[in-house]
């Protein structure tokens, strides 16, 4: 084997503190038939050149550049090397730039440790064999996981770039938990009439043709991986035909049974076939099938005559009122419907399951659970909504309309306690409420209880100004939320506020200490009596992440949340080559934020798989040579990429390059040596050992 | 540097020949260094770019992952001559193959135990977590070892 030694002076910094004459003498003693050659800049078009004419005029095989860093220049210099028609990963560079010229102080002692760097490397080159890169091709098509802003976003903007999208859904209906909001901040926007445009464009859109929708579904199993993923969806039975039901709702009333709707949050009841409410899309209701009784008809039948005699509607039998009051016809009823498990092809996988809210009853003191009118943030804006139980009237659970409000910020947040993050929307949405409430009940008394306000971007500064400057409204720094009591006197909610918990107030704002002069016992702590309570909780991960991180394998961050490849330049990717993260399944955020991930997680796909464009694989990676393997398997645990498998004909491990990231844990672990780590090999660590200790 | 004149006048002329080291009056350590490739050979980088001195005693060996330093490597070093050895990663949380770092402290712990069995102190076999950024935190960490092992004396395996 014909090897090289290309010296870089780097202008003088290298050949300033080592000689390189002196380095190309004890080079060339130790390895005699090694040529040596030294040029000034080899990173420039001109060294380049050189290095590719040298290389190909005496036929190297292998090259060795003590230069600068192999962080800096590596990529260069391994396409010279394919230019030069010789493997590009035939080469070591050596780093006595970085690591040896500029730190150390004695020049001949840089000069011993350069040439002793440059004699491991040419051992290890001559050790290292041409690896290739291998390609495979790719499925274009992706799965996104929820229909909310994130979810939503990301499919159309696939779809729009002509790539096949299913969306899979949990909940019977699409848009996420924006479609549940009144108004949204900072513009108070209509929610619903946000997201409609979008939504409209994914179901009937020019692109709607390249999305799917499974509502109701979930994913049960996924295997494959990057460019290649085999999805199970399971799709529960809706019950209803979604291509033929009108959306007439005239099922609804007749239906004999309810129950608490979950999307009201409970405070009011639906009906066993129902929308999950006024405006849902797809506009098609469907049936709760552990309620409803044509279901519980099936065994004993009891129940449904007992029913269908009560309401002169069944004439014996199974309860069909639904049935009898569809214009349409029983054809939309398909009551036989059963659980589907359908299966997608699909490159990549976008989770966009959202987030969900810290549970209140874990802060007692705030009474949430026990004291009625005392509700969290989700329960208060479907009190707000035209379309929720109380059509958009704030009342009471006794009807009255309050009189006071207090708003807790920071319920849960920024609490060593419960989460010790700023979930960052809070205020905002506070403020929103704070504006609505205003304009609904225009003498109302606002108490703002908060441990921190955060109001970021260029356009939350308005509804914050509008609540400070609100004669009737009034901020009450905490300290301690937990040191806040809430009990029940005379159906008023009364906060105990005792003086540790209360901060300095701001700024000498007289209308940020507390002033309700008949509660009031001192100039720090007292008393403040409302009628409601407004708890806006921590933003914490949905359940449906747990299922999905154990499926998936994904890490998940300390508070639970997907965890990010890198919270900052590569917030959109898992950990999981090929699944992407996008809205607050990995972070709390606001709409505009998930939106934009949605979009970010789209640009992933699209860029990194194109349909007709083979997915090329790096050969820096981990083999198994399978006559060596033991069967043991303590490569299988110790892979942080899944990648090993094992083969149990062979009785052997064995890698998908695919996954495979090249960290090499799997060789150091391997008992028997049978893992063989491309590029870092047990024998090229070796000889470089050994040749620096000689 | 300390005792860098000393040496100097200790030096052969032909200043390239390494294995003189241990004849000279004033020990100078050989101790190889195993750096991750993200983590801390970027700090070592960091250090160059910001051109710090420290100690040449410490030959570096690349690994693109702290999770690949087979504890084979360390006693192999150990064998063929070296005073000490070197084990730097990313700070946990950090490792650019989420968890090696994780496994590299977990080997070096139970090789801590075998080392000591064969009468290797442990100060021979430092592991310390370096980050891309810490280029000082790089040549403290290169300079203590140094001056540890140089304390320590050339290893004597029994």
């Amino acid at each position: 084997m014909k090897t090289a030694v290309y010296f870089c002076n780097c202008g003088t910094n290298i050949s300033d503190k080592i000689n390189p004459e002196k380095v190309q003498d004890a080079v060339k003693k130790k390895n005699g038939d090694v040529i040596f050659k030294t040029f000034d800049f080899l990173c420039s078009e001109e060294g380049r050149e050189f290095l590719r004419k040298d290389i190909m005029d005496n036929a190297v095989d292998a090259v060795v550049i003590p230069a600068c860093s192999p962080r800096d220049h590596e990529k260069t210099f391994m396409n010279v090397l394919s230019e030069a028609e010789v493997n590009p990963y035939m080469m070591q560079m050596v780093n006595i730039r970085e690591q040896v010229a500029w730190v150390t102080e004695d020049a001949e002692k840089a000069a011993v440790k350069a040439v002793q760097y440059i004699n491991a490397a040419i051992s290890r080159v001559n050790l290292q064999e041409p690896l290739k890169k291998k390609e495979i091709d790719v499925s274009p098509d992706a799965v996104v996981v929820g229909a909310g802003p994130a979810g939503l976003k990301a499919a159309l903007s696939l779809a729009e770039a002509g790539r096949k999208v299913t969306v899979v859904e949990k909940s019977p209906t699409i848009g996420g938990l924006p479609v549940r909001y009144e108004e949204i901040f900072p513009n108070m926007e209509c929610g619903p009439c946000m997201l409609e445009p979008i939504i409209g464009e994914a179901l009937h859109g020019d692109a709607s043709g390249n999305i799917e929708f499974l509502t109701l579904s979930e994913i049960e199993d996924v295997v494959g991986s990057y460019g290649n993923f085999n999805v199970k969806i399971k799709r529960s039975p809706r019950y209803v035909d979604t291509e033929k039901c009108i959306g007439c709702a005239e099922c609804i009333a007749p239906c004999p049974v309810s129950f608490k709707n979950p999307f009201n949050c409970g405070i009011n009841e639906r009906k066993a076939i129902d929308f999950s409410f006024a405006g849902a899309l797809p506009n098609v209701p469907y049936i709760n099938a552990e309620l409803c009784l044509r279901f519980k008809g099936f065994n004993g039948n009891e129940n449904a005559n007992v029913v269908g005699n009560a309401n002169g509607g069944a004439a014996g039998g199974f309860c069909r009122l639904c049935v009898d009051a569809c214009p349409v016809g029983e054809e939309i009823f398909k009551f036989d419907e059963k659980e589907e498990i359908i299966e997608r092809n699909a490159g990549g996988i976008i989770l966009a399951v959202g987030s969900a809210l810290y549970d209140c009853r874990k802060v007692p003191s705030l009474g949430y659970g026990k004291i009625p009118d005392v509700y969290n943030s989700l329960e208060f804006e479907r009190i707000l909504a035209s379309n929720g139980p109380t059509e958009g009237n704030i009342r009471t659970l006794d009807e009255k309309e309050p009189r006071s409000f207090a708003i807790v910020h920071c319920a849960g947040s920024l609490d060593k306690n419960h989460k010790g993050y700023c979930s960052g929307i809070c205020c905002e949405y506070a403020f929103k409420f704070n504006h609505i409430i205003r304009n609904k009940i225009p003498s109302a008394k606002i108490y703002h209880l908060y441990k921190e306000l955060v109001v970021p971007g260029k356009e939350s500064g308005s509804l914050y100004s509008k609540a400070a400057e609100d004669k009737n409204t009034v901020f009450i720094r905490i300290s301690d939320i937990n040191g806040m009591a809430v009990a029940e006197e005379g159906g008023k909610k009364v906060f105990s506020i005792n003086d540790a918990c209360v901060c300095g107030s701001g700024g000498g704002n007289e209308s940020r200490k507390i002033e309700s002069a008949d509660d009031r016992d001192g100039e720090n702590g007292g008393k403040i009596s409302v009628d409601a309570v407004i708890l806006c909780p921590a933003v914490v991960p949905a359940r449906d992440i747990d299922g999905l991180a154990g499926m998936l394998e994904l890490v998940r961050d300390r508070n639970g949340f997907f965890e990010e490849l890198h919270g900052r330049t590569d917030a959109g990717r898992s950990k999981i080559k090929g699944i992407y993260l996008a809205g607050s399944c990995h972070s709390p955020m606001d709409i505009k934020e998930a939106m934009s991930e949605g979009m970010a997680a789209a640009g992933y796909v699209l860029s990194g798989l194109v349909a007709g464009k083979k997915l090329s694989i790096d050969p820096i990676s981990a083999v198994v040579e399978q006559a060596r393997c033991s069967g043991c398997k303590v490569c299988i645990g110790v892979c942080p990429y899944k990648a090993i498998s094992f083969d149990e004909e062979k009785g052997a491990s064995f890698v998908n390059e695919l996954l495979c990231q090249g960290c090499g844990t799997c060789a150091a672990a391997c008992p028997s040596s049978a893992v063989k780590a491309n590029g870092f090999t047990d024998a090229e660590i070796f000889s470089e050992i050994g040749i620096m200790l000689a | 540097m300390q005792n860098s004149s000393a040496i100097k006048e200790n030096m052969p002329d032909n200043a390239v020949n390494i294995g003189n080291a241990k004849k000279t009056e004033v020990f100078e350590p050989r101790i190889i260094g195993f750096l991750c490739n993200w983590c801390s050979y970027a700090g070592a980088d960091k250090a160059g770019a910001a051109q710090k001195q420290y100690s040449p005693n410490v030959s570096v060996i690349r690994v693109m992952c702290s999770g690949r330093i087979d504890p084979q490597f360390i006693m192999d070093a150990f064998q063929k001559g070296a005073d000490g050895v070197m084990i730097l990663a990313c700070h946990p949380g950090d490792c650019h193959y989420k968890e090696g770092n994780y496994r590299a402290v977990q080997r070096h712990r139970l090789l801590l135990r075998l080392l000591g069995q064969l009468g290797i102190e442990g100060e021979r076999c430092r592991f310390d977590y370096v980050s891309a950024g810490e280029s000082d935190r790089f040549v403290s960490v290169i300079n203590e070892t140094v001056e540890a092992v140089k304390k320590l004396g050339p290893l004597k395996i029994k």
